[in-house]
């Protein structure tokens, strides 16, 4: 089938300025592209070609940032092109521009925010979006659900595909593969012999990492060898520290155990951080669709604590690879729940074993 | 790469002079003597698509509607910018006849009847294509509840650095701010602040955002506005409130006819209904004061939470003091007025 998948408007792909969306794109594609003739229509970069083909996927990069610009390039490009089936990623607004330039394709959708949500479509548009696409899926039950209870007419057409994540680069430490990468990089910031709690994700404050920071002077008291590390890119940047940035910095800086922020870490080396920790933590207090990295974790065969929020709790199965924060604005609910994991630590060298495997089902489909 | 930039436009540079620099944020202005006289070049900060509308604000307010705001000096081939390095640079005309208003009533008085005037003026305008829209008109709740979260981030820092001067007096005044933003963000969830902004954003135009005793001055013909690069869509009567309090404050005390004759002042050149002169009261009751001098807290704490800032602390609560007051006896001046 000759397939168009259209990006958004804000990033390109591949992933070369990171981004969820664009991750996810060049994820799924060498699996599609042994069944389908696949064009990626994205925005261009300076770092990237206008048109360029790799490994029979072919790359087509137009002008975007904003939405009106983008959303011109695109019909322009359909006028020109034709497609039996065309894939638009989070752009609901791009349906019937997109039907309109091509009244014969079939149209499908994926979600992965609250693009459907009224402050970001007009509700008449929306419904008419709603008719025109075969299918829409969605990263997480509750990215479905928040469109279904908006707009119930979609029902139907809405199913969840959970993400993946490429289980050849996510490891655990104890991994053949990953065991020296382990060490080398815990030796090197000083956490051997550490129990490494491991946080992962943009530092703003509706990603919470300020929680697990004002958790961590109660559970240092009660376990003597923790160490926090922060991957996260803005910890460093000198040029606009949001006071978010600068608050976190300031409480780090206070607690009792080693803290490692890393700064940017390029995508292409982030799994090595995951198989340099024992403990994962996402500290979400918003409705997060559902984060990427939770795949991460279990790849890399870590416990998980997570909030209740989004669809985040949706890949979670109680006690057997990890645990819930029901109320993740209260640094002490992260203190129990930190505290029930190292308190058990043979208990949670059995959730990273049964962790480790479930990434792989969510990949297959078969949740 | 100033330099470079330059080539781009038809006069010839004779000096050069850097003005200002935001090295935190990396923006930078030159004064330059040139063959077509004094002008300015910028460099603006912000993304390139933000700054496009600002640019495009300028040029409604000088070419549509004949504003005192310095024009825009064109390229060669006729753009309003140059994009170098990522960011957009200008050139505009030097007014160079303006000088600061005097710093008393009157002087104030000018500045909030030319804010007026910038507000009027501004109404309409609407961004080129390519720009993104800058509005902040219905983000005045998501700013409140900032305010008061921010008021925690305060609390824990304090406690984490329990040790230092200032952290004990931080504490102890903390409630009563938080208290207060608390009861602001009530008052504007009771109030026809979301009728107000449907309204949108050309029908209310544009706030200027840094207004203040520098960035307006008075030249031979009338009140000069300048450094408009961080403009935005907004209910006007921001930049005012602003403006009243950062005056209050130099004052070390509220008074009821500074703040009286400001407002008048303003509602002069740009009417103010009953409806906005109560979501004004409503901003003139949150922390501003406080909040706008504490935050910094976050960056070193280790360093701010010093004796000087016990005695900053001491003085917002004692010019806080003196507003409520003054908020008493003016929030019924509008009742009865005709709503606009």
């Amino acid at each position: 089938m000759k397939i168009l998948m259209i990006c958004t408007e804000k990033l390109p792909v591949p992933p070369v300025l990171g981004g969820a969306i664009q991750t996810y794109i060049s994820g799924i594609l060498p699996h599609l592209s042994k069944a389908h003739d696949i064009t990626v229509l994205g925005i261009n970069d300076p770092s990237l070609p206008d048109q360029e083909t790799i490994d029979g996927n072919r790359y087509v990069r137009v002008p975007g940032k904003i939405f009106e610009v983008y959303r011109e390039e695109v019909i322009s490009y359909l006028e020109a092109n034709h497609f039996d089936l065309i894939h638009i990623f989070n752009r609901p607004r791009l349906v019937l521009p997109v039907r309109k330039a091509a009244p014969n394709s079939k149209i499908t959708l994926s979600m992965h925010n609250d693009m459907f949500n009224p402050e970001k479509i007009n509700p008449e548009e929306a419904k008419a979006a709603i008719d025109e696409v075969t299918n829409i899926v969605t990263v997480s039950d509750y990215i479905g659900n928040v469109i279904k209870s908006l707009y119930p007419q979609a029902s139907s057409k809405i199913r969840t595909i959970y993400s993946g994540v490429d289980t050849n680069r996510f490891l655990p430490g104890s991994h053949s593969k990953m065991q020296k990468i382990r060490n080398e990089l815990r030796k090197a910031n000083g956490l051997e012999n550490k129990t490494v709690i491991l946080f992962a994700g943009r530092l703003s404050s509706n990603k919470g990492v300020d929680r697990l920071i004002r958790a961590l002077p109660e559970l240092s008291s009660k376990f003597k060898d923790l160490a926090l590390v922060i991957v996260g890119s803005k910890w460093f940047s000198q040029n606009d520290v949001t006071d978010y940035v600068a608050y976190v910095r300031a409480l780090a800086k206070k607690l009792p155990i080693p803290v490692v922020s890393t700064g940017f870490v390029a995508p292409s080396e982030i799994q090595n951080w995951f198989a340099a920790a024992d403990l994962f933590v996402c500290t979400s207090i918003w409705q997060e669709p559902l984060a990427r990295v939770h795949y991460e974790a279990m790849a890399a065969g870590l416990p998980i604590v997570t909030t209740a929020r989004g669809g985040n709790p949706e890949v979670i199965r109680i006690r057997e690879n990890g645990l819930v924060v029901e109320n993740p604005e209260d640094p002490g609910c992260f203190t129990e729940k930190i505290t029930e994991i190292l308190s058990n630590r043979s208990l949670m060298k059995k959730w990273a074993k049964e962790a480790g495997n479930l990434p792989l089902a969510y990949m297959n489909g078969i949740e | 790469m100033a330099l470079e930039v330059l080539e781009h436009y038809g006069f010839s540079v004779q000096d050069i002079q850097v003005v200002t620099t935001k090295p935190d944020k990396g923006g930078s202005i030159w004064k330059m003597e040139t063959s077509s006289g004094p002008k300015s070049l910028k460099l603006l900060h912000r993304r390139p698509t933000r700054s496009m509308f600002s640019l495009g604000a300028q040029e409604y307010l000088v070419n549509v509607k004949e504003a005192r705001v310095p024009p825009i000096v064109k390229t060669k081939d006729g753009r309003d910018y140059v994009e170098a390095g990522g960011k957009l640079w200008f050139v505009a005309e030097w007014i160079e006849s303006l000088t600061p208003v005097s710093k008393d009533l009157e002087g104030a008085k000018h500045l909030c009847n030319a804010l007026g005037e910038f507000h009027l003026l501004s109404k309409g305008y609407v961004p080129p294509q390519q720009a993104e829209v800058a509005s902040r008109l219905y983000k005045w709740p998501a700013t409140y509840e900032k305010v008061i979260n921010k008021m925690d981030w305060f609390r824990n820092i304090a406690n984490a650095y329990e040790e230092m001067p200032a952290s004990p007096h931080l504490l102890n005044v903390l409630d009563q701010f938080e208290e207060q933003a608390k009861r602001s963000l009530e008052k504007l969830n009771e109030s026809s602040y979301l009728e107000l902004a449907q309204r949108g954003n050309e029908y209310w135009g544009l706030v200027h955002q840094d207004y203040g005793w520098s960035n307006g001055q008075m030249g031979s013909n009338g009140m000069w506005i300048i450094d408009l690069d961080g403009v935005a869509y907004d209910l006007p009567i921001r930049d005012l409130r602003k403006l009243i309090t950062g005056t209050m404050a130099d004052l070390y005390r509220w008074d009821t006819t500074w703040v009286r004759e400001m407002i008048k002042s303003y509602h002069e050149a740009n009417p103010i209904s009953s409806q906005l002169y109560d979501i004004l009261m409503i901003d003139l009751s949150g922390p501003n004061e406080f909040y706008k001098n504490i935050k910094e807290v976050l960056y070193e704490p280790e360093l701010f939470l010093n004796d000087q800032t016990t005695t900053m602390i001491q003085t917002i609560v004692d010019t806080d003091q003196t507003k409520w007051p003054v908020l008493e006896e003016i929030k019924d001046d509008w009742k009865g007025i005709e709503q606009t």
